[in-house]
């Protein structure tokens, strides 16, 4: 099973290049178009609706810099596969350059122990948990500018800022009461 | 512990002490712990727990019909209910329900003076608000009594001695809430956390308006989220065994491309055979779990279906979500709408509700 590997390739110049997994491939699109607008840097947006990867592709695709997990709450399938893809990256990534986006988390269907689960997910893995809003062109623009503001230090375009220096400061950690047990 | 005979559902004794405990006393420490834990997204409350409990006793119907009013359950099975949340009400008192109901008229006359409580087509002559105690449907002794809130009028072009028609009714109820929490608030609260309406949509508005004003506490929609329809699926295919359930319905809504219905019909006895199933063999729980259901069973149990399901029709039911659950013994929709058809298991769905309630109130 070949996994994907954080340092195998050089990395482009003045490029970053993100990787966007989204089981129902519907908020990717948007945001992917919201990332590529910005100037600074080069940004090459990789679509996948979960892992493993196509092998045909693996020649000419970059160095992926951050690998994004969006979640869409409201499903359950989502989530699963999600958790599943993740045996599919090297550990390397777990430094800083896996993130996770998670979507409708307001919505009222979505019992709680959902996004209890999501959170020990990204909690254990040491990731970033950000909460986005997909329905608006508002809440697009602001995913994408915090998804760029990760990406250009996973890019090393920050001086003196690794990813696993950010990783320390923005991993999500559990709430206290997360094992809160029910009424009794 | 009480003796397995009991007909009661009643949420079993968790053995753990909760830490949450101490912050549990006063109500002004409460407020101080709510500024603490502003971190979560959700409506999670700091005084009562984040989520529903993980096991329940199982449904034993009750005939409820020596304790209550046959006309009161008659009323409370026939039709759909929209639900809604309720904090704590202030110095409310039952026994002063008379007057309640005479304000409460004065108000709604005074709000359709100025014109708020109007509709155009159905201009009726006069309102005669009740409001009176549901007696007996409460089961622990912290519960305050159902009161039931009814809004009567003739039409316009009345003849003199006809009887006026109900055209709203109400109720606000708190079924086996958590103890803990009922206890926690101070003499001048009764809570009454779940708050259900039939009728039109201005005259909600207005007795909700009525209620935030004297009482000063706060409505908010109560929608069913998906672990609560499972919850609704696992208790009303239990009690097939002693009502008959005639078909268990669920609806999902599928996100494809155009959105996709689907209503998944389970014949009864087949539905029975896969709960059984699914089910802990009843010989190897502990004395204290027999009767009880825990989440692990009901998630299995819909996990089951689901893939039953994609066994079939290639679909898999996780991506979508579940929006209805219905059975002969109720309806359950995740906009908050509930039916209680059977007056047998009212009290156990009520009790889930009010539950759901109490979790999503905002204290």
């Amino acid at each position: 099973m070949s996994r994907l590997n954080p340092f195998a390739k050089l990395p482009g110049l003045n490029a970053a290049s993100v990787l966007l997994v989204e089981n129902e491939e519907h908020f990717q699109q948007s945001l992917a178009e919201a990332l590529v607008k910005e100037t600074s840097v080069t940004v090459n947006v990789r679509l996948a609706k979960s892992f493993p990867l196509p092998v045909e592709n693996d020649e000419s695709r970059p160095r992926i810099d951050l690998v994004v997990f969006i979640i869409n709450l409201t499903s359950e399938l989502s989530f699963q596969s999600a958790e599943a893809s993740l045996k599919y990256l090297e550990p390397g990534y777990f430094l800083g350059k896996v993130c996770f986006m998670v979507s409708n988390a307001r919505s009222s269907s979505v019992p709680a122990e959902r996004l209890d689960a999501v959170r020990r997910l990204a909690a254990s893995l040491h990731c970033p948990l950000l909460f986005a809003e997909d329905q608006t062109q508002q809440g697009v623009t602001n995913a994408a500018e915090r998804l760029l503001t990760i990406l250009k230090v996973a890019a090393g375009f920050v001086p003196f800022t690794t990813s696993l220096c950010l990783s320390n400061l923005t991993r999500s950690t559990l709430p206290p009461d997360i094992d809160q047990p029910s009424f009794d | 512990m009480e003796p397995l005979g009991e007909s009661v559902m009643r949420t079993p004794h968790n053995g753990a002490v909760v830490q949450r405990r101490s912050k549990t006393r006063s109500y002004r420490r409460s407020y101080r712990s709510c500024l603490g834990t502003t971190s979560r997204l959700c409506l999670t409350p700091a005084l009562t727990t984040r989520r529903l409990n993980a096991s329940r006793r199982a449904v034993k119907p009750q005939t409820l019909t020596e304790r209550v009013d046959p006309a009161h359950l008659a009323l409370l099975v026939k039709s759909e209910w929209q639900l809604s949340y309720v904090t704590p009400l202030y110095q409310f008192r039952h026994t002063q329900l008379k007057s309640y109901s005479k304000q409460l008229s004065a108000f709604i006359v005074a709000e359709r003076q100025q014109g708020l409580a109007v509709e155009v087509s159905e201009l009726q002559n006069s309102y005669r608000v009740s409001l009176s105690v549901l007696q007996g449907l409460t089961e622990s002794e912290n519960d305050p009594e159902t009161v039931l809130i009814q809004i009567h009028s003739k039409p316009l072009f009345a003849k003199q001695d006809e009887p006026q028609r109900s055209v709203w009714s109400g109720w606000l109820t708190c079924i086996q809430g958590s103890p803990e929490y009922l206890c926690s608030l101070s003499k001048d609260f009764t809570c009454l956390p779940l708050f259900g309406s039939r009728g039109p949509e201005y005259l909600s508005r207005v007795v909700k308006s009525w209620f935030q004003k004297t009482f000063d506490c706060c409505f908010g929609p109560l929608e069913i989220n998906h672990t609560s329809l499972q919850w609704f699926v696992a208790l009303w295919v239990d009690c097939h065994s002693q009502s008959n359930i005639q078909h268990l319905k669920m609806l999902w809504t599928v996100p494809a491309e155009p959105p996709l219905q689907i209503m998944y019909t389970v014949d009864p006895q087949d539905a029975w055979d896969l709960w059984n199933s699914v089910k802990k063999e009843e010989a190897a729980k502990e004395a204290e779990e027999v009767g009880c259901i825990e989440l692990e069973e009901v998630s299995g149990y819909l996990e089951a279906l689901k893939s039953h399901f994609y066994r079939h029709f290639r679909l898999d039911l996780s991506a979508g979500i579940l929006t209805q659950v219905s059975t002969a013994l109720g309806l359950a929709k995740d906009t908050g709408r509930i039916k209680m058809s059977n007056s047998r298991h009212v009290i156990a769905t009520l009790t889930l509700l009010t539950e759901c309630a109490l979790l999503k109130m905002p204290i």
